[in-house]
């Protein structure tokens, strides 16, 4: 009670502020006025998230899955030689029953050469070419939040990281080094439900599952580069990877849930085709402990392919599609050690994607349908959204995660239990 | 009598003078050309922060602030834009680069800082609304001068009246298009849409110009939905010319690490 007191004194006074600073018509010289270097501009949200299944699922408690009040504070800092940003998360989960805290960003930027940016400190790191399918992007993901309806910027978890981009004649180089390991946010059972091979059912344990993290050694940091250049409006890059899977899908020797070893190599293009983008992207992934496939406690190798195409077929009306292939290494392998063989994904595991977007009433208003369907597992996950932005302060977005499919232990369809809607209503400020 | 002889010099000199002038031009292609090069191509490079006020139909308004870095690949051909969004907050960071080719798809891409993520444009559709605006893209970064056929259809005191058709109906929604381009500056004052009823539904008016480094350059503009669908204000402030913007401040660079020492106000003007 006493958060939503706070947050309501907040937005009061957000809200008397922005009514004192209304006088845009006017197009007074003092409006133009930025702020003066070294000074603090101070924006961020005010926002209230709520979510719930339209079932009960039998191994979670609750119906509910999202229940934020969140307040978020972003600054940024500059002077002739550097920057320094800050973005900053507060919010009470009413679905844990706790207060939270996230910081998105606390970085310092600089370029020590004229060819070379650093960036080090908390960030959000972003590349490859996929559409909600990461291939070479093997940064952090918050897949509870995304599951939940959060703001797909969520989907986006933050690194502790070293960052430096340099840009040459004939390539552009990007390396980000994480020196602490960062797993996914992956499904714990907390607030929604998953297959697990073992118990052979759907499963949402209690304490949650934890995965047993790499130790904190330098040895055990995260190093991904990128090589990249665009010529003429074709966009080539070319990445690689060392550190681990970000999932826990590996097992220790008690059975307790861990992250694989993993070494990837990868390669993307992305470049204007007729009226529209076309993007192709690859990666191999080498499991560094099981190269073999014999290894029941430790995920194989993996081949993924993914190809794009994205036009807009009528005015404000985009359409796009990939279809990506994830084909696992050493399948005899996989299948004669398995545990649990019935439920080992299929070799060839296919998905296509489609992504609908519609912007009316001069973009103020919009509908999207983002739809997963796999023909190999013979499921889907759609995400439905409606956005409204009212004004540049008040937006309100609603929309759902519907899970489906013929076998409870596929990858879509081991969530069909979870399946949400939800409503967001937020204050820019 | 020297009285007299000054007299008839200075009348011949001012007729000459103003027939210097406005010697009107007859080639409707010839002003349109040069209407392009006033209105898009002033300098070899410019900066400029803009800012838009949306009026809806329902009166509710929305802003924009951006500051807006060009440089010309080649005059009246291709250019390089880079725009960064300073509000509202929503927006704040956005980037926007812009690769115009004329005669050829221009190549676009946005990033969105708070998934650090560079999101590439498929050409689409350029007579849509530019961040919500009523203003197009192609109003903000011009219309090819092919595109269209020119007939010179009148010449005022002040303009020259021109009627523009589409060579490609399918790809705009008017019928046609007049402007008022100035006979002085060459910029386009007034350009009024009609649709297939023959009935004028959208209108771009410029409301003030100002001599800046010696460009006649817009500084107040309007466009407005006719069928009572609100309008857009612009204003233009701090602008300048041939600064000398280094081609490779038009790259993936400067999304990710906006070119503050390109995007600081001139310090003159302050």
């Amino acid at each position: 009670m006493r958060s939503i007191a706070v947050i309501l004194c907040l937005l009061t006074l957000a809200l008397s502020s922005y009514a004192q600073d209304d006088d845009w018509e006017e197009w007074g010289d003092d409006e133009w006025s930025e702020v003066e270097e070294g000074g603090l501009q101070w924006n961020g949200f005010f926002e209230l998230a709520l979510g719930s299944r339209w079932d009960r699922d039998p191994q979670v408690e609750r119906k509910q899955t999202l229940g934020d009040m969140r307040f978020r504070l972003e600054t940024d800092w500059s002077s002739e030689k550097l920057s320094v940003g800050f973005k900053g998360d507060a919010w009470y989960d009413s679905y844990l029953e706790e207060f939270d805290g996230e910081l998105r960003d606390l970085s310092l930027s600089f370029s020590p050469s004229s060819n070379l940016d650093m960036k080090l400190g908390r960030q959000v790191l972003t590349w490859g070419t996929g559409d909600l399918l990461f291939l070479n992007d093997l940064f952090p993901k918050d897949w509870v939040s995304f599951f939940a309806g959060r703001d797909d910027e969520y989907l986006k978890a933050p690194s502790n990281a070293v960052r430096a981009t340099w840009y040459g004649e004939i390539v552009n180089v990007d390396l980000a080094w994480t020196p602490v390991f960062e797993s996914d946010e992956y499904l714990t059972g907390e607030r929604f439900s998953f297959f697990s091979p073992l118990a052979g059912q759907r499963i949402a344990p209690s304490p949650p599952l934890s995965g047993i993290e790499p130790d904190k050694d330098i040895d055990n940091g995260e190093v991904a580069v990128r090589l990249f250049k665009t010529f003429g409006g074709t966009e080539m890059a070319m990445y690689a990877y060392h550190g681990f899977f970000h999932q826990p899908t590996a097992f220790t020797d008690t059975f307790q849930p861990t992250f694989a070893p993993l070494t990837s190599i990868g390669a993307s293009v992305r470049r204007p085709l007729g009226v529209g983008l076309f993007n192709a992207e690859a990666v191999y992934y080498a499991s560094r402990d099981d190269r073999s496939g014999s290894d029941p406690y430790l995920p194989n190798d993996q081949a993924r392919l993914l190809l794009g195409y994205e036009r807009e077929a009528i005015t404000n009306f985009t359409v796009a599609f990939q279809y990506y292939l994830e084909w696992t290494q050493d399948y005899s392998e996989l299948l004669a050690n398995s545990l649990a063989p019935v439920f080992e994904p299929d070799e060839y595991r296919h998905v296509v994607t489609g992504r609908l977007n519609y912007r009316l009433n001069q973009d103020k208003l919009t509908l999207s349908l983002f739809t997963f369907y796999s023909p190999s597992d013979n499921d889907f996950y759609l995400r439905p959204s409606v956005t409204y932005r009212y004004s540049d302060q008040w937006s309100v977005t609603g929309g759902a995660s519907i899970f489906g499919g013929d076998d409870a232990h596929t990858f879509f369809n081991q969530f069909a239990d979870n399946s949400n809607a939800y409503i967001r209503v937020r204050y820019n400020y | 009598m020297s009285k007299t002889w000054i007299s008839a010099v200075a009348a011949a000199l001012l007729a000459i003078g103003i027939n210097v002038q406005a010697e009107p031009l007859t080639d409707a292609d010839e002003i349109v050309s040069r209407a392009n090069l006033a209105a898009y191509y002033a300098g070899a490079d410019g900066r400029s922060e803009v800012r838009m006020i949306i009026r809806d139909a329902q009166g509710r308004e929305q802003r924009r602030q951006f500051t807006v870095l060009r440089r010309d690949v080649e005059d009246g051909h291709d250019q390089d834009f880079l725009v960064v969004f300073s509000q509202p907050s929503d927006v704040r960071g956005t980037v926007f680069l812009v690769k115009k080719h004329v005669g050829a798809d221009d190549d676009r891409w946005l990033y969105l800082p708070g998934l650090d993520l560079v999101k590439r444009i498929s050409a689409g559709d350029k007579r849509t609304s530019f961040v919500g605006a009523h203003y197009f893209y192609e109003d903000v970064s011009g219309r090819g001068p092919d595109e269209d056929s020119h007939i010179l259809t009148g010449t005022t005191d002040d303009s020259y009246v021109l009627e523009h058709k589409p060579l490609d109906p399918s790809s705009v929604e008017f019928e046609s298009y007049v402007t008022w381009i100035d006979r002085e500056t060459f910029l386009p004052m007034k350009i009024e849409y009609t649709n297939a009823a023959g009935r004028v539904y959208r209108r771009v008016e410029v409301i003030e110009t100002q001599d800046v480094g010696g460009h006649p350059t817009v500084t107040k503009s309007r466009v407005s939905d006719l069928d009572g669908k609100g309008e857009t204000n612009m204003e233009f402030r701090f602008i300048a010319y041939d600064i000398e913007i280094p081609a490779d401040v038009f790259s993936e660079r400067s999304l990710r690490r906006p070119p503050r020492e390109w995007l600081k106000r001139p310090a003159s003007e302050k």
